[in-house]
């Protein structure tokens, strides 16, 4: 009897996954929408996808642009937001971006970031996570065996030239741990959201009695600092802090 | 003198009477209610005759004729002209409904007779009793009932519409009618609803003179047009047209009726008339307005009706900078003036101004609406006006209909800035024109969907690995230096000793020598050569060779020197074991080469 039942349970599933469409499917079904103008559905259809745990830079992007055509400018902020932690060096992302956020309404001067900060974390969004991980540990790996040549070998030829590539392997393995770190810092671990409520007051303290200190709109990212309850500590691009309801904004 | 001149004008008048041609003229309703008296009228241009009325139906009861003649003379710029009539009106009642011919009546004049046309008259069945109501003068026309006014009542008024259900924007003509069974004088105080969700547009409608005859049920009314007009619904919905009120002045006999002259002509010369002022109004109506259906075509700019577009240019070869017009005709029947202009794309470099708008309106809600476009070219070259298309609602077929007109290509040509030949050439440039911005567009290719992965530096397996990896590398190195200090030990200490155990050997063979045993000499000084090389060179004494002793000491940076002297040592002790002892070289100098040799290759070797 069990087992029938585990033949019926085999037997609807396969049935179910046929039915369903794969996730390309939907990907290109969304780019077909999108081409005969119906962004929202588009939109939908990407975020779905987004949401089941699929990631592509062009699943991102193309969220991004289905949002701001059908007006969501926050969302499209957000997607384009994450494509670009995918895609750092895209241009288009860059670009879609910079005309979606000229059409919200905050305005800030934003204080740019040291110049060797912006280029390791370019750097260390070149590629995802683990295959930074992945390449430290084949670097480490590789500078154990230079170490235990130079270590090993008695004879003088050669031993200065392991121990250079050994001290040379352990740094660069140090180096690409650190990026990976900091690329699941980035794609991960990211303190960056976007407000969505189209108006949102930032207080002075969680709860909403404390000291009205600023307005956002929607569209604008701020930085994450801490959580209490209900509410989060962010801080604005010009360095302002203050806090907001944590059901206005979406963490990119 | 007075009387000459009487009879001098009178003589006159009569030739002129008789230099006129003679006509008979007959009047009658066209139609009539059975039971109800009517006129029929006979007018003849001439006073003298003898006149035969016609052979009436013996249906028709008649009463008359009554008679007048008149006479009159008119100076009219210096001439005169004298005009004489006879009118004869006989009164006729009908009893039985039918259409029946008043034959002609004739005229016998002194010269000529001439008589006078047929007549049909349809007698209609009666309706109300009420036939005593007075007659209205003029000529009817029997009109196909259906817009019955409101019954009992002597003076009513009503709104009529062609269609109690439009689509929003559809034209629906309409008029405000009166409809009468007494006399009335006047009309005062005229108070339109207003027409609240439609916008009205009055059409000309002349002022209201006489009344027409109408049967309605079988009850005559004298009704009359006041205003026509078109209403264009705005909003969707049932929409609920209020009452139209207006005054009108009745006129009511005061006296008392002559039983015999029931007639309206002779009321008024017989009783006295005051008039009375009335006021009524019509019914509300209810209009059920469809909104256009969804959704609707870009192109569709309000136009509903049944429309033709025509285009149109004053020219397709144009000069620079001259104008060019193009015009774009709209034309049919439906909401002209609430139809907007069409949009054209017209190419960049082509100056356009706002299109100069005429609606030509014949009648009611038909007729031509012309969208004037003054174009400027400002570049020369070829340019292409794109087809035009216009969406319209059809309300009859309940759809939009796209209407097309062609679009043109012009030829532009002629040199810019002619005028400032004598100036140096200075020629602008023109920054390119960005018309507008947008996202680039969506990536349609493949792409690959990544599952969303858990992050390797998050997990603690990954970081073992790395504790793995440099465990299994010290346990490596420890297991190796291990062994290379094992190595190192016996290797070492034959390392060092070598030289002394070399010497040691020697030593022996010089004391063999001394014994007299001059052939073990040979044996001990190679066996103290090879234990030196093979401890030195870390070669097993199992497998050394003399081959594998001169490449290690190659290696080693050895004198080829040395090399041949140990090759002659080796070669000497091993001929002296096979030959007698006096032959070849001494042991004692044998030895004492050895030990030379051995001190040398400590000297490189260490």
């Amino acid at each position: 009897m069990r087992r029938i039942l585990l033949i019926q349970i085999i037997f609807m599933a396969g049935i179910l996954s046929l039915e369903a469409q794969s996730p390309e499917e939907r990907y290109s079904q969304a780019g077909g929408l999108y081409g005969s103008g119906d962004y929202s559905g588009a939109a939908a259809i990407y975020r779905k996808l987004w949401e089941e745990g699929f990631r592509s830079e062009d699943l991102l992007y193309n969220a991004g642009n289905a949002f701001f055509k059908s007006g969501d400018n926050a969302s499209a902020i957000l997607f384009y937001e994450r494509a670009k932690l995918l895609a750092p060096a895209d241009e288009d992302i860059d670009y879609n971006l910079q005309i979606a956020r000229s059409r919200i309404t905050d305005r800030f001067e934003s204080v740019p970031q040291l110049f060797f900060v912006r280029w390791f974390d370019f750097l260390a969004l070149l590629t995802s996570t683990n295959t930074w991980a992945v390449s430290a540990l084949v670097m480490f790996l590789v500078a154990l065996v230079l170490a235990l040549l130079f270590l090993t070998r008695a004879r003088a030829r050669g031993r200065l030239l392991s121990f250079w590539l050994a001290i040379t392997a352990l740094l660069l393995s140090f180096l690409i741990i650190s990026l990976a770190l900091r690329n699941n810092n980035l794609v991960n671990h990211n303190s960056k959201a976007v407000i969505t409520c189209s108006i949102v007051t930032g207080r002075s303290a969680p709860g909403e009695t404390g000291n009205e200190l600023f307005v956002l709109h929607s569209g604008t990212t701020v930085t994450v600092e801490q959580e209490l309850g209900a509410f989060l500590e962010v801080r604005l691009p010009d360095g302002n802090k203050g806090w907001i309801r944590s059901d206005c904004m979406e963490k990119i | 003198m007075k009387r000459i001149t009487t009879a001098l004008v009178f003589l006159l008048a009569c030739l002129a009477a008789t230099a006129q041609e003679v006509t008979l003229t007959v009047e009658a309703p066209e139609s009539a209610v059975a039971g109800e008296r009517f006129r029929i009228i006979y007018t003849i241009n001439s006073t003298d005759g003898q006149f035969t009325p016609p052979k009436f139906d013996p249906s028709f009861s008649v009463q008359g004729p009554q008679q007048s003649t008149s006479r009159n003379v008119q100076w009219i710029n210096g001439d005169m002209k004298a005009v004489s009539s006879t009118t004869l009106i006989y009164y006729v009642t009908v009893g039985a409904p039918g259409t029946y011919t008043i034959p002609a009546a004739q005229f016998e004049a002194k010269k000529v007779t001439v008589s006078s046309q047929e007549r049909q008259i349809v007698i209609s069945a009666g309706g109300s009793p009420q036939q005593a109501a007075g007659q209205q003068q003029g000529q009817g026309q029997v009109k196909a009932a259906g817009d019955a006014p409101a019954s009992g009542s002597e003076v009513s008024m009503k709104i009529l519409l062609g269609d109690r259900e439009v689509y929003a924007g559809e034209p629906v003509t309409g008029m405000l009618k009166l409809y009468t069974r007494i006399n009335l004088s006047g009309i005062q105080e005229l108070k339109f609803p207003d027409f609240k969700g439609f916008l009205k547009e009055d059409i000309e409608t002349p002022p209201l003179r006489s009344l027409e005859t109408e049967v309605i049920d079988g009850i005559q009314y004298g009704t009359g047009v006041i205003q026509r007009f078109v209403l264009y619904p705005q909003v969707s919905g049932e929409i609920r047209i209020e009452p139209a009120e207006m005054t009108v002045l009745v006129q009511e006999r005061t006296g008392a009726r002559d039983p015999f002259f029931d007639d309206p002509f002779f009321d008024s010369f017989f009783s006295s008339v005051s008039t009375v002022p009335r006021k009524i109004t019509t019914q509300p109506l209810t209009v059920r307005v469809k909104s256009l259906p969804e959704p609707r075509p870009a192109d569709f700019h309000g136009a509903v009706g049944s429309f033709t577009m025509e285009s149109s240019i004053s020219g397709t070869d144009a000069k620079l900078n001259d104008a060019v017009t193009m015009t774009v005709t709209l034309k049919g029947s439906g909401n002209l003036n609430l139809s907007g202009e069409p949009v054209i794309s017209f190419p960049q470099g082509i100056e356009k101004y706002d299109p100069k708008v005429t609606v030509k309106s014949s009648g009611t809600s038909s007729g031509t609406k012309v969208f004037e476009y003054l174009l400027i070219p400002r570049n020369t070259g070829t340019f292409e006006i794109p087809p035009i298309s216009y969406s319209v609602f059809d309300p009859k077929e309940e759809k939009y209909v796209t209407l097309r007109a062609g679009g043109f290509t012009v030829n532009v040509t002629g040199t810019p800035g002619q005028e400032e030949s004598a100036a140096p050439v200075y020629i602008p440039g023109e920054d390119v024109k960005y018309l507008g911005q947008d996202i680039r567009f969506i990536r349609n290719g493949k792409t690959k969907l990544a599952a969303i992965s858990s992050p390797l530096v998050s997990t603690l397996y990954y970081w073992l690995w790395f504790a793995l990896a440099l465990f299994v590398a010290v346990l490596v190195l420890v297991v190796r230096k291990q062994q290379i200090r094992r190595n190192a030990d016996t290797a070492g200490v034959r390392n060092r000793r070598a030289a002394k155990n070399a010497r040691k050997r020697l030593a022996r063979a010089t004391a063999l020598l001394k014994s007299g045993k001059k052939e073990e000499v040979n044996a001990e000084v190679a066996r103290a050569l090879w234990g030196y090389l093979g401890d030195k060179l870390r070669i097993a004494q199992s497998d050394i060779t003399r081959d594998k002793c001169y490449i290690a000491l190659r290696d080693r940076k050895a004198d080829e020197e040395m090399i041949t002297e140990l090759d002659r040592i080796l070669t000497a002790t091993e001929y002296s074991q096979y030959a007698p002892v006096s032959e070849g070289e001494s042991p004692a100098a044998l030895c004492e080469r050895a030990a030379t040799l051995i001190g040398k290759l400590d000297d490189v070797l260490d």
